[in-house]
């Protein structure tokens, strides 16, 4: 197949790519760039352990093909902040052992990311919903939920702050 | 004091930064890309294999067949975790859809994959079969020439004296339960990459038991031990599907034609349905009691389909002979456990194994039981519940007990005693709930071996060969360390599993690494304090006996002012490090024709109670809520503990309402998480409380597993008091449900 060259917007910084049209983003992501991050769980958009957010929207970068990113800005869970300087997300999800084997773990913090953007005050049921692209076969949901309703308190509490 | 304490993982920052350097990422220099060509028949002849042209195909390094097997000086043909049934890759013959026939080397995946299309294979096809019970019959087709019946391993328990226990029962009630072949469905598939150099061999590979593999490898290719090396990086998940012997023997041999380069192979998640499963079930169980609710027998069949390959299934079903009985006073009590050959992916151990299959069958059968003789039943339960000093059906003393306490917390969190809470939900949804209680034992001979250092630079390492795969297991043991040092965790570090510098240890399986690497920590820590104060003594000028160990320092304990931290202990010693082994080793056997004797070194124990709302007119079943116990002896981390009670009740919910793999003349036929759903937050209860449950001077328990066998017969039962259908094949579909409700 031909290849082609594509530029991806990917955590600020442009990367220039040459990459085959059938190559998923997640392919492209993982052993071209070294951002493995984001992981295979399942290879058809079920589990969201491959999550990323392109325009801030959190999507399945398996069902992506990388030509399909090009121009658009991609954020990975290495773009979110860095293991010495938390997202505030991340901060909840350690403050609530809201992980085990953590395979799934930045999926969840990428989709955690984009619900909050969208709704800074989600209801139990919202996250609920939201968060259910996403599988954690280790079973730490209560713990995720919790570390969700941190990140609402705080939003609230930064609301009530500005009100 | 560090144990009790809710620390987080230490690698926290790396789990939620995307960072944990899972086997996926293991990137080596000149790697190269494994790919597997499966067998696309349940059961044939191979009557001609061609890979010559896959062999000179662009990018291709190596390619391995079974002619590569079994030559002088090379790799032997057979493996197996407990018996040498099963080759490397296929040769003559092929048993399950998706067995390994070749494997091909390649420079990427692509190429790996162009090539294998280019390996010609003629079969001829036999016939098959994929039920244990049709595998039995006469006539049936012979996997094995060995086990003609096709059954590998038939475990027997005989106590007292059956025919007699029935004939005093006024009661006799008999059921049989099935439980379908399930996927452990690790988000992270199965991994192994391996290189040879020298003659040396290292394998990186995602199991739960490094130093089995290790010694199946030493065997294969007639190696000392001492010339293979396994390490193990931190697992996305295990839950018992990467114990044993998974891809290590091939991606060994394949990489043994490499060349020197290493190879790496990866699963993708078809072909994780078809390396390993749950153990599809059928249990017969038949109970004799009095009127009053007193147990005087129970006859117990059981048929464990293990596939085409033995695998663990041998120690497996004798475990599952013991975990059938239930935790309860019965005198006379007989169990047979067949271990069955059939042309289905081998099966093998899997969260909760054997006693998920075993509990729901006998708790099931408790509410039957209690209906038929009109005994609540939590009544019924609590009345028969083995309690400390009672013998069990192997006729072992019971210690450590605590089934009522585990429970009666869940029937108290429940509020059992009370009516159902009155909802304005319309008629057609029902509400009822359900108890289960389990009991398991653990791996009944195993040795856990550990290894403390102190540096002279003062930090402390402890070296263990305990696979972190998410349970916590290197944060609770680093806290054990902790504690028995009387140090801060934080100065702590937890290496391995790498068997180049971690000690031995069986396997981190049944729930066994709290409780016996724990007891091996516990051990060393002793032996380097020892060391450590006689290292000190001179300095003090006193003799051994008047120093003590204090908060990392060696003190005198009559002037606890005089102290000598460790650092300064070994760095006055002009050493460079002190160092101790820890040692725990249990020993238990049972008499191979009566059962008889000892099964486990301890007890794992665990209860769950529930409420559910069943639709009358769907058959659609929701766990309203759902409350665990475990008994924990001592809790090491209690956050720890509680994302193992809750995980393992959601895991648990998977095979109970949800999960089954499906075959259709051999072939899995829901290969993906789209047509095999497993439990995302909307099936996760609304109400999910657990509890770990201590008791003052208990040794330390597992609980990676026991609250999740009781999750499948608390959601039948509540079912059955929701709507009055009893339903006996798991999972607890809608479907099932309905057509029972609409039969009644």
């Amino acid at each position: 197949m031909n290849e082609l060259k594509i530029t991806l917007q990917i955590n600020g910084t442009p990367h220039e790519l040459t990459v085959s049209p059938d190559q998923t983003l997640l392919a492209v992501l993982r052993e071209s760039l070294g951002l493995v991050g984001a992981r295979e769980g399942c290879g058809i958009g079920m589990c969201g352990a491959c999550t990323i957010l392109i325009d801030g929207q959190a999507m399945s970068s398996c069902l992506l093909l990388a030509v399909q990113a090009a121009g658009k800005t991609i954020t990975t869970i290495e773009g979110l902040a860095s293991p010495e300087q938390l997202h505030p997300v991340q901060h909840a999800y350690v403050e609530h052992s809201a992980f085990q084997c953590a395979y799934c773990t930045p999926g969840f913090i990428l989709s955690t990311v984009a619900l909050l953007a969208e709704d800074a005050s989600p209801d139990d049921d919202t996250i609920r919903r939201y968060l259910a692209g996403n599988l954690c076969r280790c079973g730490s949901y209560a713990n995720i939920l919790e570390a969700v309703q941190q990140c609402r308190t705080m939003a609230q509490a930064q609301d009530a702050g500005e009100g | 004091m560090a144990v009790g304490k809710a620390m987080v993982m230490p690698d926290a920052a790396a789990r939620v930064t995307g960072a944990t350097p899972y086997g996926v990422n293991l990137k080596l220099p000149h790697m190269l890309v494994a790919k597997v060509l499966r067998s696309p028949l349940p059961h044939a002849k191979i009557i001609g294999l061609n890979a010559a042209a896959a062999q000179h195909a662009p990018g291709v390094a190596a390619v391995l067949t079974a002619a590569d097997l079994g030559q002088p000086g090379g790799p032997a043909l057979l493996t197996g975790a407990a018996f040498k049934d099963q080759p490397v890759v296929a040769a003559n013959r092929v048993r399950y859809v998706g067995e390994p026939v070749a494997l091909v080397a390649a420079e990427s995946l692509p190429l790996a994959e162009a090539a294998l299309e280019l390996i010609e294979v003629d079969f001829e096809e036999l016939p098959a079969v994929y039920e244990a019970q049709a595998a039995l019959q006469t006539g049936a087709p012979a996997l094995h020439s060995a086990f003609g019946n096709n059954c590998f391993k038939h475990a027997k328990l005989r106590h007292g004296d059956i025919e007699a226990g029935f004939a005093a029962a006024d009661v006799i009630v008999e059921e049989t339960f099935t439980s379908p072949p399930a996927q452990h469905a690790s988000l992270e598939p199965h991994v192994t990459a391996a290189q040879w150099r020298n003659g040396q061999l290292t394998v990186w590979t995602a199991t739960q038991a490094p130093y089995l593999v290790k010694r199946a490898l030493a065997e294969l290719f007639g190696l000392d031990p001492a010339a293979v090396r396994v390490i193990v990086p931190p697992l996305g998940g295990g839950y018992g599907g990467k114990g044993h012997l998974r891809l290590e023997p091939m991606v060994a041999a394949l990489a043994w034609k490499t060349g020197g380069r290493p190879v790496k192979l990866v699963l993708s998640r078809a072909e994780e349905f078809v390396t390993v499963t749950k153990h599809a079930a059928t249990i017969t169980i038949e109970s004799g009691l009095k009127n009053d609710g007193t147990f005087t027998a129970r006859r117990v069949a059981i048929h464990w389909n293990g596939g085409a390959y033995a695998d663990a299934s041998p120690g497996l079903v004798a475990a599952g002979m013991v975990r059938a009985v239930g935790p309860y006073r019965i005198p006379h009590v007989w169990v047979d456990s067949l271990g069955v050959y059939t042309n289905l992916p081998p099966a093998g151990a899997f969260r909760g194994a054997m006693s998920s299959q075993t509990t729901w069958a006998y708790e099931s059968h408790m509410d039957t039981i209690a209906h038929r003789l009109g005994l609540d039943p939590l009544e019924l339960r609590l009345k028969n519940l083995l309690l400390p000093g009672d013998h069990f059906a192997t006729g072992e003393i019971m210690h450590d007990i605590h089934f009522v306490e585990c429970l009666q917390s869940c029937a108290d969190k429940l509020g059992w005693a009370a009516p159902p809470e009155q909802t304005a939900a319309p008629p057609h949804k029902k509400r009822g709930r359900g108890l289960g209680v389990m009991m398991k034992s653990t791996v009944p001979t195993s040795r856990s071996e550990c290894r403390l250092r102190v540096d002279a630079g003062g930090a402390v390492t402890l070296f263990t060969s305990t696979v972190e795969m998410g349970q916590g297991a290197h944060t609770a043991l680093g806290q054990i360390a902790a504690e028995a040092l009387d140090i801060p965790f934080e100065s702590v570090a937890v290496v391995g599993p790498d068997t180049a510098v971690t000690p031995f240890d069986t396997t981190t399986s049944a729930a066994r690494s709290t409780g016996m690497m724990g007891a091996a920590i516990l051990h060393g820590a002793e032996a380097l304090k020892q060391k450590l104060i006689e290292a000190a003594a001179p300095f003090f000028e006193q003799p051994p006996a008047e120093l003590a160990i204090r908060a990392g320092a060696v003190v005198s304990v009559a002037a606890p002012a005089q102290r000598m931290p460790f650092a300064e202990v070994v760095s006055r010693n002009r050493l460079e490090r002190l160092e101790a082994m820890g040692v725990y080793q249990t020993q238990s056997e049972l008499n191979p024709d009566t059962g008889q004797g000892v099964s486990t070194p301890h007890w794992h124990q665990g209860a769950g109670a529930c409420e559910v709302e069943v639709d009358t007119e769907t058959g659609q079943v929701t766990v309203l809520r759902f409350v665990g116990a475990s008994f924990a002896g001592r809790v090491v981390n209690p956050a720890l503990a509680r994302l193992q009670n809750d995980g393992n009740i959601i895991f648990g919910l998977g095979p109970a309402v949800m999960e089954e793999i499906v075959t259709e003349g051999g072939q899995v036929i829901n290969p993906n998480l789209s047509d095999y759903l497993i439990p995302s937050f909307l099936d996760t209860p609304r109400r999910l409380e657990t509890v770990s449950l201590e008791s003052e001077g208990s040794e330390f328990h597992g609980i990676g597993e026991m609250t999740l066998p009781p999750v499948a017969p608390a959601i039948a039962n509540a079912i059955f008091n929701a709507v009055g259908v009893r339903i006996r094949d798991l999972p607890l579909t809608a479907e099932k449900i309905l057509r029972a409700i609409k039969n009644e």
